[in-house]
């Protein structure tokens, strides 16, 4: 069994951000870079189901499209337990939107066979949620999205989405099949030093990202702002025992009993 | 300007945010053309064309099929926009419809401009104004970014009921299950306090359950800290938890993610206790606390005695 | 030059900061307490599964092979969490380093897999004595021959984690006629030796968690294959062997006061005075800055050292510049950060204040700055003459 698994290395955004110079997007230089975490999600599956169905059974090829940075996110998919890493060498991956990354996926897995293909629900940065979807409908694959929770068969696998207010939906999809991954799917293993060690002796193949087939964007950014302020709440600031005195008085008298 | 709006039913019934996307678009001022994948007695109603997908044949959950029968509706139909709700219906399916049409996909639209669509991105630090390059857009609306319309009254709508798929697609669906009965129902509660991510551990939810004890409330949290373990999950207010409008919500540690707003901001009074004077949650407080909740709320406990 | 780490040291930089954040940091006040031990030993477990006990050790006894500078790195980022936790980690990683050094191809496959793998909790040196502490070599520890065993007898204090240390490693005089420092030996004695009990617990001003206790040896009797190294090389081993320990004590100092400094600026942002956030006063910019620099200058002396051990140089001097300077700055710095505090960072409410208990310890074990200072000036004098 081949599995594929979709990671994207975004910064830390807990970080103060700035817009970068041509305003579509921020500056990621001297920022902490990190695996998506809906893509952790995705490796931690793979790695599930290579240890479920055993090490020789199942393949797992984990794939980055970005500047030679993103080698540091493949090797800790690695280090997590995937077999070999596929780094798209793109400086400019950053301005393509999530039809061009997911044509660019879509052709690098088109020959190579996979039954299964992993991808984080959405990234945290741009959270469009639809590079997945858009890699299956290119590869004709069966497509679950959002899923917590997944059980894998002989030639099918049975999932549950996340539908809103705590509903779940148990989905059936045949192989070949893309599942995307939703908070609470697993919990991502740390890497354990030993296999950070080895990664590094495992394959790590580098394309250039013109090898594959890429449309024109089909969405333009306009312009990248800070969120608008409304500004109608009554700002309560100062010394924390002033603030907490305000605010007392305010809960007082709302409160019930 | 023509706009095709895409609802559909949960377990037979209309989601009550399936009405912002009538306000997202009388926003544009948009000719609207309604697509509805349910029971015909969940339809919303509405003056206009009704594409109807009787859930009965084409059920509720049946991407490839609604994918290619809406497809074939907004081919004729030649709209500008297709609108979806920015939820796991939206999220499934609106990829997918982009892809058959090759046309420009824009999700998570809080707010509309003459530049173009506004949508946040970075934990809602910053937003995004994105323009499609095709003529055709599908955009998801965020839960919560536009105001509900009301039912319009004694509204006549055509409808076409469209035929049965002549096959099922590559996904199957299997059943629904039912969130755990949650023990407690945030809902009827006249004061949540919440506990977000900025309470830093699960030792210090502690302070926010005496906060809510002390108001004779509930307490609630938003989702990393219901995933991270320090809250039952049937505390979570949000989308994807339980939606509340109590008295007063008091948001303690939590930076406002459109997911949360959008579960906590019909509340009569909001409170939040942010040390981020510009985290969106901001947005929606009524009063907001600039200081660290961990710091502030033993104080505020001591003053509420 | 290349100053900056590798992939691979990035990589167990992250892991450990990430591992700290969500495991270590939210129970650190507890433990300070004295209270869920537990919990503390349960992380040490975690940390071994994921290879934190025997970073440079080789992958034949079950370490990682992954450096010093990864060493050093994985300290720090533990320490900023929790110095008890790092102290251990530290100690750990040096039982073992010390065993692989000099240790019999038997004792190596005896302990050090014990200590990688958390079987044994810890490993703990056991050195100083009441009478001998900055001067080893004055130590009164007694192993004396009886057939093919040794009896040792003694006691030894300030034992860092010697209330869950599988293993020990014992100085001892073997001879008491040779010159001083050259009739001294060491032992491999395990924990549940009739013999080695271990007494009162200190108590300390801070690092709570990990444990620092007498050791008394009383007729405690271990085979000749306990020897350690050759007989009568037990002090070069512990001047020699011992140095790496101050590359991790540094890595320590500093992460205590990179916490210290980041909890001091995000709190000087926050604090109004005044009328605006205290940041905005000079006096409270200069301490930012000047132990921000300081902290850097510590974390390039203590990558420096680490990339000489690493690379197989003299790096004795290196460790003992490193160490002296890092936990100095580190205790400036956790100084500081509680001024800046004010009142509030002399209550517990504030990590500040553990901060501050916990970096006074690091100019003091493995070697006093004072010490330092004299091996420094050794070196520098025996390599120009």
């Amino acid at each position: 069994m081949k599995i594929l698994v979709c990671v994207k290395q975004i910064v830390d955004l807990e970080a103060r951000l700035r817009v970068n110079d041509d305003g579509t997007w921020i500056d990621c230089s001297d920022l902490a870079l990190r695996m998506n975490e809906y893509d952790e999600y995705a490796v931690e599956q793979a790695v599930r189901f290579k240890e479920q169905c055993g090490a020789d059974q199942v393949d797992v090829t984990v794939l980055s499209i970005g500047a030679a940075t993103v080698t540091e996110t493949l090797k800790k998919a690695l280090a997590m337990g995937c077999d070999r890493a596929v780094h798209i060498n793109d400086d400019a991956a950053w301005r393509k939107d999530p039809a061009q990354i997911a044509a660019i996926i879509a052709a690098f897995a088109a020959d190579k066979g996979f039954d299964l293909i992993l991808a984080g629900m959405q990234s945290q940065d741009r959270g469009s949620a639809q590079v997945g979807a858009l890699v299956a409908q290119r590869l004709d694959y069966g497509c679950v999205t959002t899923v917590i929770d997944c059980d894998l068969q002989p030639d099918k696998i049975t999932v549950r989405r996340e539908l809103e207010g705590g509903l779940k939906a148990v989905v059936e999809v045949k192989l070949p099949a893309l599942l995307t991954c939703q908070l609470g799917l697993n919990t991502p293993r740390y890497p354990t030093l030993p296999n950070i060690m080895k990664a590094k002796r495992k394959e790590l193949l580098s394309f250039d990202v013109e090898e594959f087939a890429c449309p024109d964007p089909l969405v333009r950014t306009v312009a990248l702002t800070p969120p608008p302020r409304k500004g109608s709440a009554l700002i309560i600031e100062g010394g924390n025992d002033e603030v907490a005195a305000q605010l007392a008085k305010i809960l007082v008298a709302r409160r019930v009993a | 300007m023509k706009c095709v709006l895409v609802m559909h039913s949960r377990q037979g019934q209309l989601p009550e945010s399936s009405y912002e996307l009538f306000t997202c678009a009388e926003q544009i001022g948009a000719e609207q053309v309604l697509v509805f994948i349910g029971p015909r007695a969940a339809l919303p109603p509405f003056a206009g064309r009704v594409y109807l997908l009787d859930s009965e044949v084409w059920g509720e959950f049946n991407p490839g099929a609604h994918c290619q029968a809406i497809a074939e509706i907004v081919r004729s139909e030649q709209p500008q926009l297709v609108v979806l709700e920015h939820s796991s219906f939206g999220w499934d399916l609106a990829p997918r419809l982009a892809a058959s049409l090759d046309a420009a996909q824009i999700s998570e639209v809080v707010a509309i401009s003459a530049d173009g669509y506004e949508v946040p991105c970075c934990n809602a630090k910053l937003r995004r104004v994105l323009a499609p390059a095709t003529p055709l857009c599908v955009i998801t609306v965020q839960s919560g970014a536009f105001d509900a319309a009301s039912p319009l009254v004694g509204a006549v709508a055509q409808i076409s009921e469209v035929a049965p798929p002549p096959q099922g697609g590559k996904e199957k669906f299997v059943a629904y299950e039912e969130a755990e009965a949650a023990s407690v129902d945030l809902g009827k509660a006249e004061v949540v306090v919440s506990a977000g991510r900025g309470m830093g551990k699960a030792e210090n939810i502690e302070l926010v359950a005496r906060l809510a004890a002390a108001l004779g409330g509930e307490l609630g949290a938003s989702r990393p800290v219901v995933d991270a373990g320090w809250v039952e999950h049937d505390r979570q207010v949000g989308t994807t938890g339980q939606c509340v409008s109590p008295a007063m919500y008091v948001a303690c540690g939590i930076s406002g993610a459109v997911q949360h707003l959008a579960g906590m901001k019909k509340s009569a009074f909001i409170v939040a206790i942010n040390k981020d004077k510009d985290a969106p949650i901001g947005e929606v407080a009524d009063v907001l606390a600039v200081a660290d909740a961990v710091q502030l709320l033993p104080q505020v406990l001591e003053q509420l005695g | 030059m290349n100053l900056e780490l590798t992939q691979e040291q990035k990589l167990i930089q992250t892991t450990a900061r990430e591992f700290a954040a969500a495991e270590l940091e939210p129970v650190a006040a507890l433990l300070d307490k004295g209270e869920q031990r537990e919990v503390f030993f349960a992380n040490l477990r975690k940390l071994a599964e994921l290879g934190f006990m025997g970073i440079n050790v080789s992958a034949d006894y079950g370490g990682c092979e992954a450096g010093v500078v990864a060493f050093s790195c994985a300290i720090t980022e533990i320490a900023r969490a929790c110095a008890s936790t790092a102290v251990t980690l530290s100690v750990n990683n040096m039982v073992c380093e010390v065993i692989q050094a000099v240790g019999s191809e038997e004792q190596k496959r005896q302990y050090i897999p014990r200590i990688c793998s958390g079987e044994y909790l810890a490993g703990a040196f056991a050195l100083t004595e009441p009478a001998a502490g900055s001067d080893p070599a004055g130590m009164s520890t007694m192993a004396v021959r009886d057939g093919d065993d040794w009896v040792l007898n003694g006691s030894k204090v300030f034992i860092s984690s010697a209330e869950y240390a599988g293993v020990f490693v014992v100085w001892a005089v073997t001879d008491p006629q040779a010159k001083k420092g050259r009739g001294i030996s060491c032992f491999l004695v395990e924990a549940d030796t009739p013999g080695l009990v271990v007494g009162r617990a200190e108590e300390k001003m801070g690092q709570h968690a990990s444990s620092t206790n007498e050791v008394l040896f009383q007729d405690c009797r271990v085979p000749a294959t306990a020897l350690m190294g050759q007989l009568n090389d037990g002090f070069r081993i512990a001047v020699g062997e011992l140095a790496g320990g101050r590359i991790g004590i540094g890595s320590l100092a500093l992460g205590l006061g990179q916490a210290a400094l980041d909890s001091a600026t995000a709190y000087a942002q926050e604090r109004n005075q005044f009328g605006c956030n205290i940041g905005s006063f000079q006096a409270i910019q200069w301490k930012i800055a000047e132990c921000a620099t300081e902290l850097e200058a510590a974390r390039l002396l203590l990558m420096s050292a680490a990339d000489k051990k690493e690379r197989g140089q003299s790096y004795a001097r290196a460790a003992s510049m490193a160490k002296l300077f890092a936990s100095e700055a580190a205790n400036r710095a956790c100084n500081e950060a509680v001024q800046i505090f004010g009142g509030y960072g002399y209550t517990k409410e504030f990590a500040v204040e553990r901060y501050l208990r916990d970096v006074r310890i690091t100019s003091i074990y493995e070697g006093t700055s004072e010490i330092q200072k004299l091996i420094i000036y050794r070196d520098i004098v025996n390599s120009s003459s």
